[in-house]
């Protein structure tokens, strides 16, 4: 590879680290995992790096991130559904242990991790790209390969999955 | 047109979103003004949003795996301009291509291994009982690469204390420093200066504590040394020694042990 595109690898593509890596936790739910496959997805970016030409690089290295994600749930077969959930809550930082509020706020979050860990992939696949990492229907639409219309329809239902989770009783309308 | 309520659900979703052309958020405006179904719909939507957008951690990857990618990328920089000409990668099967990337992965992890085999060097030559220090430095930098962390993961003293019953003489001391921000990741069996030794696992913010423990063969005054950004401090207590490594800062890391000992008494 040239050396001006290495560069501009490492200027546009490598920034973006932080959020492969935050997306392949929610996939994955499990950190070691996740590090071994942006790994590998970040190397699978390089060697495709000739096929990119302009566009979001972050919606880009998400794309690549979410299908190394999936290619590494089929080779492996694991569903880990419930497991290590614990101890990924427990392993928010507690700064401010000791007041109510802050106990308050903790166990919200808590409870907020595990319902969206609890969520079917493609409900929290959505769910991820849209509140955590602020990407447009179309962009979702690009990153997880379906329509937009599709998109709408699936964060709507896991919307209301998660507001029965988080308790606040509402029935799934429609 | 007339909207049933049946399809205003994703509408609404979108609508929060900010995803509606003009005209279709007017009209949906419009048609919750006037149905307490769909306005009650719509607090439920702003809600949850917020509640995911505010309370979702966002990861951050870990210096380790940075490093790793880095060296991994410049390691197919390099090798593929010492070929010349890198053939298109579109075009490669993708059986060969996995194959390849693994080959870069073990590169990668050569690169490593060369570079804390350099930190050996750099600490025989600084001197002063070498050994025990550029071992426990190697045990340290392979301790980060994932999954050899620990043996037993767990948060809770009283699952990793007794891990070690039966894999070591001695039991290692296991306090319990979260609230006072040192959290238990976890311990393991290492291997150290011909002996095998107890790492209990501690983190601070994104940096890794590993606090070795084995039976001290004499007394000794305590030692410490720095080389390539980690920090190692040692001390005995009864007939145990320890080492405490990490990149953490030496202020912070002397802080982590004067909790230790605190908690622990030793």
């Amino acid at each position: 590879m040239a050396q001006q595109d290495m560069e501009r690898f490492e200027r546009i593509v490598l920034p973006h680290l932080d959020d492969a890596y935050t997306l392949a936790r929610y996939l994955l739910r499990d950190e070691h995992d996740a590090q071994d496959v942006v790994q590998d997805a970040v190397l699978r970016a390089l060697r495709h790096f000739a096929g990119y030409r302009e566009g979001d690089a972050r919606a880009w290295l998400l794309t690549i991130v979410r299908n190394c994600c999936l290619t590494w749930q089929r080779q492996h077969r694991v569903d880990r559904i419930g497991l290590s959930l614990g101890n990924e809550v427990d392993a928010i930082p507690s700064e401010s242990a000791g007041t109510d509020a802050a106990a308050i706020q903790r166990s919200e979050r808590a409870l907020l991790e595990r319902a969206v860990a609890a969520l079917p992939a493609e409900f929290r696949e959505v769910i991820v790209l849209r509140e955590v990492q602020d990407l447009s229907y179309r962009e979702i639409s690009d990153v997880v390969g379906v329509p937009i219309g599709t998109v709408m329809s699936r964060l709507a239902r896991a919307r209301r999955r998660l507001a029965v989770a988080l308790g606040a009783g509402v029935k799934e309308a429609g | 047109m007339t909207m049933r309520c049946a399809d205003c659900m994703p509408m609404i979703d979108a609508l929060v979103d900010h995803e509606l052309p003009p005209e279709e958020e007017r009209e949906l405006r419009a048609h919750i003004e006037g149905c307490v179904d769909c306005a009650r719909e719509l607090a439920l939507v702003v809600d949850v949003s917020r509640a995911a957008r505010e309370g979702l951690v966002r990861h951050q990857a870990p210096d380790v795996l940075k490093a790793r990618i880095r060296a991994a990328v410049s390691g197919v920089s390099g090798a593929s301009g010492a070929n010349g000409a890198a053939e298109p990668a579109g075009e490669e099967p993708a059986a060969r291509m996995r194959r390849r990337s693994y080959i870069r992965l073990a590169a990668a992890g050569v690169l490593i291994a060369a570079a804390s085999s350099a930190l050996t060097f750099a600490a025989l030559r600084r001197g002063a009982a070498p050994s025990t220090e550029s071992e426990l430095l190697a045990s340290h930098i392979r301790s980060l690469m994932p999954g050899h962390l620990t043996d037993v993961a767990s948060t809770n003293q009283h699952q990793v204390k007794p891990w070690f019953n039966g894999r070591l003489d001695l039991s290692p001391t296991v306090p319990n420093l979260d609230s006072l921000g040192f959290p238990l990741l976890g311990g393991r069996l290492d291997y150290v200066a011909g002996r095998r030794v107890a790492a209990v696992v501690y983190g601070r913010r994104q940096h890794v504590i590993n606090v070795y423990s084995w039976p001290a063969a004499a007394h000794e005054s305590p030692r410490s040394a720095a080389a390539q950004g980690y920090n190692m401090v040692e001390w005995q207590a009864g007939d145990v020694e320890y080492w405490a490594v990490s990149d953490l800062n030496r202020p912070e890391l002397d802080q982590f042990i004067a909790r230790f000992r605190d908690v622990s008494g030793r």
